[in-house]
């Protein structure tokens, strides 16, 4: 399949430069820079840095409690809306997988809201929470459950879960389509013969699918490690221009100590050691869930 | 005996069984495109009439609240931003991604395993990262509010996954064409182009799309390095006029902003689902 490349080296490079150059440049270039930028105090683009060593970093862990406030959303992202995400999905394939008619059109309905900007996405489900005129209100009027319908879903001490439901809601899409085309892989002779020696629907699932989706739901995971890390978008829209401390992601934290909110902060070093710090959580998150997931591939 | 039971399994009995799958899919169906349906409708209403009845239809369909975002709120103007942004990224970032995953994907040459996991790393790495040395080398080149600056950004940025979708693709292409062009005598050129490209077009295809729509949902990216009001995307656009709400209250207005962000990406949608959805699952399940 491969060719030899003898000779053929010109053409690799001359193939391989333009990529290489925006790449390096304008991708590895800042990335390496942040860990460099993350060692000094930097109030602003014009103005000099002062070097701090690993000052920002011991700021950030000891005494910045904004940042273990927004790493607190990630986590629950990653570990509450994981397995409300992955519920979901699951229980969306086995039910669309199961022959029912209709199926592409369920499983184009399913995943119909990533199609949707964030921003747009916000401004429906900032309908659907409105207390005066949203479709909770007017659904808690109808069952005459009055003080419910007066409920302010994007309130602080409950915007956190109503975020993360209207952001799980988009995921679900995501994730079924992914699982479901692993499955569409699977033999249907393997099913045949489960149903021959007495299994049911639920077996058939957990005995067959679930181990020949496996290296499917070992790079879904890692997506989705990655993916609740790096959430922004959709709770910043969803808030406005002072979005509450409640749905900060660190993400978000990293803007507002960057670039301010309705005022400049301009704390460039230490919004890049958040940056810093992000990454570092990352590659420790998805490198344990690799080692979890590990298993032999099934040839089938 | 075993065939009888099989007939009940497959008849009446199944189908009834059944009804809770479909009772909820439908549900959940029903919800996304209320959703939408909802939006569009309340787009063509005033805000009289929302706040009078937010589940009646329009009494009659209003299209002052779309002139007024096309022109005042200036919607109009952030969609050529848009359309300007999008395509000419797009276009750049198949430009470059395309023969570097061919050569990645067909060639053996020392470090290529290495030089394709450092271009799929990318994917791993959270964009916060890069806002500040990102905007540090864009005020550099003075591209920091420009429009280029923007593609620019959007090319580099989309590299990762292009090259991981891209070279998964190019992998599972046959190898007997390209051999015979070689046996031939063609050039590296000409087999790129005549023979490669057209073997991977459903790729591309495919890649295409994918990153039409990324870029068109995308706002964050543009939230950092856009800040000139004249030179934003339609979804920033949006984003902006959804916070001047706190303090106009024109909700029909906000609506009808909304659904000119969403028209494009769910009439793509409706057409090519499927290309959208395999170009999804296409990395992930390995080809």
């Amino acid at each position: 399949m491969y060719r030899r490349a003898k000779k053929k080296v010109p053409i690799i490079i001359l193939f391989l430069l333009p990529a290489a150059i925006f790449y390096s440049g304008l991708f590895l270039l800042p990335a390496v820079q942040a860990f460099w930028y993350s060692l000094f105090s930097w109030r602003g683009f014009s103005d000099t840095k002062v070097f701090v060593g690993l000052g920002n970093f011991v700021e950030l862990i000891t005494r910045d409690e904004n940042f273990w406030f927004s790493l607190r959303m990630n986590l629950v992202v990653l570990t509450v809306g994981g397995v409300l995400t992955f519920a979901f999905a699951f229980l969306m394939t086995a039910l669309l997988s199961s022959g029912i008619k209709g199926k592409r059109f369920y499983r184009a309905m399913v995943f119909l809201p990533n199609t949707i900007a964030a921003v747009a996405v916000a401004t429906i489900w900032g309908y659907i929470y409105n207390p005066r005129f949203g479709l909770l209100h007017g659904f808690f009027q109808v069952l005459g459950m009055e003080k419910l319908s007066k409920t302010t879903w994007m309130a602080p001490d409950k915007a956190m879960w109503s975020v993360l439901v209207a952001m799980v809601w988009v995921w679900i899409g995501f994730y079924t389509v992914l699982l479901l085309a692993g499955t569409e892989k699977i033999p249907k002779s393997l099913y045949e013969a489960g149903r021959i020696e007495g299994a049911n629907r639920f077996q058939l699932f957990t005995r067959i699918t679930i181990p020949l989706i496996w290296d499917v739901i070992a790079v879904a995971i890692v997506l989705w490690t990655i993916g609740a890390l790096k959430v922004f978008e959709f709770p910043y829209a969803i808030s406005g221009i002072n979005p509450p401390r409640e749905i900060w992601t660190v993400g978000i934290y990293l803007f507002i100590m960057g670039f301010g909110k309705r005022n400049p902060v301009y704390r460039l070093g230490y919004a890049t050691a958040i940056g810093v710090l992000m990454l570092i959580i990352v590659i420790i998150l998805a490198a344990v869930a690799q080692r979890l997931l590990r298993r032999e591939t099934i040839e089938y | 005996m075993e065939r009888a039971i099989r007939t009940t399994r497959r008849g009446p009995l199944r189908w009834i069984r059944r009804i809770p799958t479909y009772v909820f899919l439908s549900l959940w169906a029903a919800f996304a495109i209320f959703c939408v349906l909802w939006i569009i409708f309340t787009s063509f209403k005033t805000n009289r009439e929302l706040f009078a009845n937010v589940w009646a239809l329009p009494t009659r369909f209003v299209f002052e609240n779309y002139v007024k975002a096309w022109q005042v709120v200036r919607m109009g103007d952030y969609f050529i931003n848009s359309i300007i942004v999008v395509f000419a990224s797009v276009a750049l970032i198949l430009a470059i991604s395309t023969p570097a995953s061919y050569v990645l994907s067909r060639f053996t040459f020392v470090g290529r395993k290495l030089v394709t996991n450092i271009f799929i790393a990318g994917m791993g790495v959270p964009t916060p990262l890069l806002f500040i040395p990102l905007f540090a080398i864009m005020s550099f080149l003075h591209l920091i509010n420009t429009l280029p600056g923007l593609i620019v950004i959007y090319t580099s940025l989309s590299i990762p996954f292009t090259v991981y979708l891209l070279t998964g693709f190019f992998v599972t292409l046959p190898s007997e064409l390209e051999e015979s062009a070689v046996i031939d005598g063609a050039s590296e050129f000409t087999i790129f182009s005549r023979v490669m490209m057209p073997l991977a077009t459903p790729g591309i295809i495919t890649a295409a799309i994918f990153n039409f729509i990324t870029l068109w949902k995308e706002y964050m990216l543009a939230l950092v390095y856009i800040s000139e009001p004249d030179r934003r995307p339609l979804s920033l656009g949006l984003y902006s006029l959804s916070n001047s709400m706190q303090y106009t209250g024109d909700w029909v207005g906000l609506y009808a902003g909304a659904v000119i962000v969403i028209v494009p990406t769910i009439i793509l949608y409706i057409v090519l689902s499927e290309r959208m959805i395999e170009g999804i699952t296409m990395g992930a399940t390995k080809g």
